[in-house]
């Protein structure tokens, strides 16, 4: 069974997500004004999302059906490459989503 | 602020798709953005809740993602920490990146008691923000379901995460924490329940700990260094 089909699941993991992203938005109206981030703690807490992102879409992209994929022929690779060269280089982010999408779909239909 | 609610309005659209695309069904797309309110922590969660992975892992997936929220929060505390518990909370609800970088422009940091300018100026920032991120994710949550699946736009979702990724990559500790967390999620691909996941943050995380404490002892030295000359 996927997650999908699962409502109870769905509700608590969606239920989960609301709840953090509230929570971490909300942390320090909680908190007494005497609390404060100590520096050290705050750089820590930077390098976090880079992480958390990187764990997501490292599988999404250079892994297919549970086993890596790193070929040439892994179009979505050569996608991702190229849109993210043009959003390095114009922060634009639907520039950068046409041509992803165009080379994905270039090199599919080649 | 209109170039940058521009952007708000196409991330938004492409998180749309891309939770359609990912593989929800729009009734559950469309509660969980309205609900979540949320964009990064819900594409990133997307995957898991896709293969039923155990929802704690969702959880401290979705956490380790807010956890850039904490800093805001701490960071805008002090022009809001005289109000009442409740209007601190409504401005923690319609906190985001948005209105924090906005803000941040606007006033730099505020350590001293907030005043109308500062609160009109947030609630401004931040309710157009809530506004248009709904409007458009709700519009590209209806778009990608009309669009056929074969066109591949799950990569969708990729390509929208790697354009959060791509700013934070600022320096070099959050590029050693890019490369190891991105190859150990890779290797561990087999592991049950996607653990391998939790397991890739933690040692991507101490990496680029132990990369920035190095620096900035070898930073501290030059400066040392230079003084004594």
């Amino acid at each position: 069974m996927t997650g999908v089909h699962d409502v109870p699941y769905l509700v608590v993991t969606i239920g989960c997500v609301a709840a953090v992203s509230f929570l971490s938005r909300a942390s320090f109206a909680f908190l007494p004004e005497s609390v404060k981030l100590p520096p050290r703690v705050q750089r820590s807490l930077r390098h976090a999302p880079v992480c958390a992102l990187a764990a997501i879409v490292a599988p999404a992209i250079f892994t297919e059906h549970g086993a890596s994929a790193l070929s040439v022929y892994n179009y979505r690779i050569w996608a991702v490459l190229a849109a993210g060269a043009v959003f390095a280089k114009t922060r634009n982010m639907l520039a950068m989503m046409v041509v992803g999408m165009a080379v994905f779909t270039a090199l599919r239909l080649a | 602020m209109a170039p940058a609610t521009l952007a708000l309005a196409a991330w938004g659209i492409v998180t749309g798709v891309a939770m359609v695309k990912g593989g929800l069904p729009v009734g559950v797309a469309l509660v969980f953005s309205l609900v979540a309110y949320a964009g990064t922590a819900q594409l990133a969660t997307l995957p898991l809740i896709l293969v039923h992975a155990p929802w704690p892992l969702v959880m401290v997936t979705s956490t380790f993602i807010s956890l850039r929220f904490v800093i805001f929060s701490a960071g805008i505390r002090s022009a809001f920490v005289r109000l009442p518990l409740r209007q601190r909370l409504a401005s923690a609800y319609f906190q985001g990146d948005l209105p924090f970088v906005l803000f941040g422009k606007r006033f730099g940091t505020v350590e001293h008691d907030g005043n109308e300018t500062h609160w009109g100026f947030y609630y401004g920032a931040a309710l157009t923000c809530f506004v248009v991120w709904h409007v458009s994710a709700v519009t590209g949550i209806l778009l990608g379901s009309l669009a056929p699946t074969s066109w591949g736009l799950d990569l969708a979702a990729a390509l929208a995460i790697t354009a959060v990724l791509i700013p934070m990559l600022t320096n070099v500790p959050a590029v050693v924490g890019l490369i190891v967390t991105s190859v150990l999620a890779v290797l561990t691909i087999r592991v049950p329940l996607r653990l391998g996941l939790l397991a890739s943050i933690v040692c991507g995380l101490a990496a680029a700990l132990a990369v920035e404490t190095v620096l900035d002892r070898r930073s501290s030295t030059v400066v040392h260094a230079a003084e004594t000359l």
